[in-house]
């Protein structure tokens, strides 16, 4: 089965600029344009991976990463980061909201894939928590 | 002879008469006798003797006189007498004491000749005799006088200086050396001067004048001295013409006056000794009010306690420099209000010692200017910044996409359409740079740069910086040699700038190296704590005269250059920032077709140092 990647990015050429790669190498894609309907769509979806904007309109990327983190359902959900910031406080409150990973927008869309993959199969070689 | 004869014989006789009761009060007083004391016979008869004409100096001299006459009947001797008007007469007097039958004494009558001149004459002859080849010697002009004030001796500098002969001046009171608005208060003056004579300068801290034979008038600066003479106590002044010097004062303070800066002299002592008019516009006091007074008047009141602390020091080691380096310095106004003042000290040797000179200037305006710009520096750095952000967003799908198709992911591509695509993707990459590269300029400007050190082998970053430039090295075949000394293998430095800078260096060594060239990268310590990175290329080399704009944002030295080379202009900019901020410095070496060598000093923790620390640790 193809893994199941959320993507949430506000700017729609971003948004399918993602898609785009990674459905070129295998993976479904569901897309959100902000934290509200990515929030939506995770009542009825638990996806592999998802690859969350920071800077949204309304509800920030961070604030919905705390929220995923807190929801046992979907806690494992690795979430990965997009910012097009370049400063280092970023990072840490990514990884202080509970975010897995973190790129730096532009996004290179060669590694982009292998992030992806071995994010997804550190999730899935985890044993599932009680 | 008819009694009114003998009156008359006694009233204008050209000696003074006068006749004293017991008990000194005068009871006759002929018309001489006025003329020689300046009293009429009403005003003197009834009055004390001694009241009258005799000064407090010769009290004494007089009872013993008195004694004397009493015994003998009879008394002569010359002596010095007061005048009305306070000028004293030497005066020749023969007493004699009128008795009752019964020995009681009735009066005393005398006749008395005023021998002033006579006296003078006789005192100059002595002093002249005297000291005249002496007086002849030295630069001042000398007048001499004696007790009555009269001039017995002048030197030929006097006769110079005011314009008189010699034999004009002999005998005449003082005074006529004196404009004569002073003369009144001179006789007093003097008489004080007799009843303590001592050696002083005249009028200290009063501005002096004398005056010539032609009237004209001359500052002076006079001294004194007592010379005690068989003839009695004569006093020597000393006077100097100090015209020129006051000229070279007057200038001083034109020149004081014409500074653009508020200007205060003070002395050892911390008293204000000058100020110019700038002075009572800036702080608002009048000159009258600051003069004498201690500059801490101008401090204000919590930083005056350490004030003369820092002058004692400047006193100490005098030489030009500004006050309070580094520090903000505040003037403190009569009206009790603060202003912030920069100040620049400079010694200034005079004949009356050492004083200071303070230029004082209002710095209000410059620190609202400073705030002022510091501001629109930061708003700059913000405004590049969120710039950079939002210009990095659709570089996101130009970079992507360009990459996405490139890679032939969407479906396989011709020549010419990958070719573009690659031109594409690389004017996207460059655009980003350029925007990293201003967005860690301002960052660094803003101060919100950071520093992040860590431990790591300095040859596995090099290794790295140098696969990234890899395909550039391969196309132009140039060999890149590194030599990492020992000590220099594991540093502590933050890792991502080391990253950058050497990147930076290397990418311009690449860049600028002909093909098949070579480039050295030398790491090691040059002194414990003190690391050394040194990148050193055979390309085209820099011209000496180009270093300093070498360093300067979007300067690059051939306007040519980022056509043939690409780059930001911003790569040195921002290597020399990133490198100043963490305490190092960076240096260019060149020569022209041979190449160039920078070289980067880094303070960092050296291992010697961390090894030495180790043992103190384990106990």
């Amino acid at each position: 089965m193809r893994p199941l990647v959320l993507i949430v990015d506000d700017h729609p050429i971003n948004l399918k600029l993602a898609s785009e790669v990674l459905l070129a190498s295998a993976y479904e894609v569901v897309v959100a344009a902000d934290a509200e309907q990515a929030q939506q769509l995770l009542t009825t979806l638990v996806p592999d991976l998802i690859l969350m904007d920071i800077a949204l309109p309304g509800m920030d990327g961070l604030a919905l990463t705390k929220i995923i983190k807190a929801d046992p359902r979907l806690r494992r959900v690795p979430v990965v980061a997009l910012t097009a910031y370049a400063m280092r406080g970023d990072e840490l409150k990514a990884s202080d909201a509970g975010c897995d990973g973190y790129i730096t927008k532009p996004i290179d869309t060669r590694s982009l894939v292998q992030q992806v993959r071995a994010l997804i199969d550190a999730a899935q070689a985890q044993p599932p928590t009680k | 002879m008819d009694g009114a004869l003998v009156q008359e014989l006694w009233d204008e006789n050209p000696d003074a008469i006068l006749a004293v009761a017991p008990d000194d009060a005068v009871l006759y007083w002929n018309r001489a006798a006025q003329e020689i004391f300046g009293y009429t016979s009403a005003e003197a008869c009834g009055r004390k003797l001694a009241d009258l004409v005799i000064p407090a100096n010769r009290l004494a001299e007089e009872r013993a006189i008195h004694q004397e006459v009493l015994r003998r009947n009879l008394a002569v001797y010359e002596t010095v007498r007061r005048r009305k008007d306070g000028s004293l007469v030497h005066v020749s007097v023969s007493s004699k004491a009128l008795k009752e039958a019964d020995g009681r004494l009735r009066l005393i009558l005398s006749t008395q000749k005023d021998v002033t001149h006579l006296k003078v004459l006789r005192d100059s002859k002595l002093v002249e005799a005297k000291f005249r080849d002496l007086l002849e010697s030295t630069p001042d002009a000398i007048v001499m006088v004696n007790v009555t004030g009269r001039i017995v001796l002048v030197n030929s500098q006097a006769e110079r200086v005011f314009g008189y002969e010699r034999n004009e001046l002999i005998g005449i009171p003082v005074e006529v050396l004196l404009p004569a608005r002073f003369r009144e208060a001179h006789n007093q003056h003097r008489s004080n001067f007799f009843d303590s004579p001592r050696a002083r300068t005249m009028g200290a801290g009063l501005e002096l004048y004398g005056v010539r034979k032609n009237g004209e008038e001359f500052p002076v600066e006079i001294s004194l001295s007592p010379l005690a003479t068989e003839e009695g106590t004569m006093v020597m002044s000393a006077v100097r013409d100090i015209s020129d010097r006051k000229k070279a004062d007057q200038k001083f303070r034109a020149l004081l006056e014409s500074a653009p800066d508020a200007m205060v002299i003070v002395g050892r002592d911390g008293k204000i000794t000058l100020v110019n008019s700038q002075v009572e516009r800036l702080f608002g006091y009048e000159r009258a009010e600051l003069l004498g007074q201690p500059v801490e008047l101008l401090v204000p009141t919590r930083f005056r306690d350490n004030h003369p602390a820092h002058r004692s020091h400047f006193f100490s080691a005098p030489r030009p420099r500004a006050m309070g380096e580094g520090l903000q310095l505040f003037g403190l106004r009569k009206d009790g209000s603060e202003f912030p003042v920069e100040i620049s000290l400079s010694p200034i040797h005079t004949e009356d010692g050492l004083f200071v000179a303070g230029a004082i200037r209002d710095a209000t305006e410059r620190r609202r200017y400073e705030h002022a710009l510091h501001q629109a520096n930061r708003l700059k750095s913000e405004f590049l910044a969120n710039m950079s952000h939002e210009l990095r967003t659709p570089l996101n799908g130009i970079i992507g996409f360009s990459e996405f198709l490139i890679d032939e992911k969407p479906g396989p591509l011709n020549t010419k359409q990958k070719e573009y695509l690659t031109d594409v993707l690389n004017s996207g990459r460059h655009l980003l740079q350029l925007i990293n590269d201003v967005l860690d300029l301002s960052k660094v400007e803003s101060g919100k740069m950071e520093l992040h050190p860590t431990t790591f082998a300095a040859e596995l970053a090099i290794d790295e910086v140098c696969s990234v430039l890899f395909p550039l090295v391969k196309d132009k075949r140039i060999t890149i040699r590194r030599e990492v000394t020992a000590e220099a293998r594991t540093v502590t430095l933050d890792r991502r700038k080391f990253v950058q800078v050497l990147y930076n260096l290397l990418s311009n060594g690449v860049k600028f190296n002909d093909e098949g060239g070579e480039i050295r990268i030398l790491a090691d310590f040059d002194a414990p704590g003190s690391f050394r990175l040194r990148v050193r290329d055979t390309g085209i080399g820099i011209d000496n005269a180009d270093f300093p704009k070498l360093f300067v944002e979007f300067q690059q030295l051939d306007s040519g250059a980022t056509r043939r080379f690409g780059g930001t202009g911003l790569g040195l900019a921002l290597t020399k920032k990133i490198i100043e901020f963490q305490g190092g410095r960076i240096d260019v070496e060149s020569q022209l077709n041979v190449g160039t060598m920078f070289t980067v000093h880094l303070p960092v923790a050296s291992p010697a140092e961390e090894d030495l620390a180790e043992p103190e640790a384990v106990v």
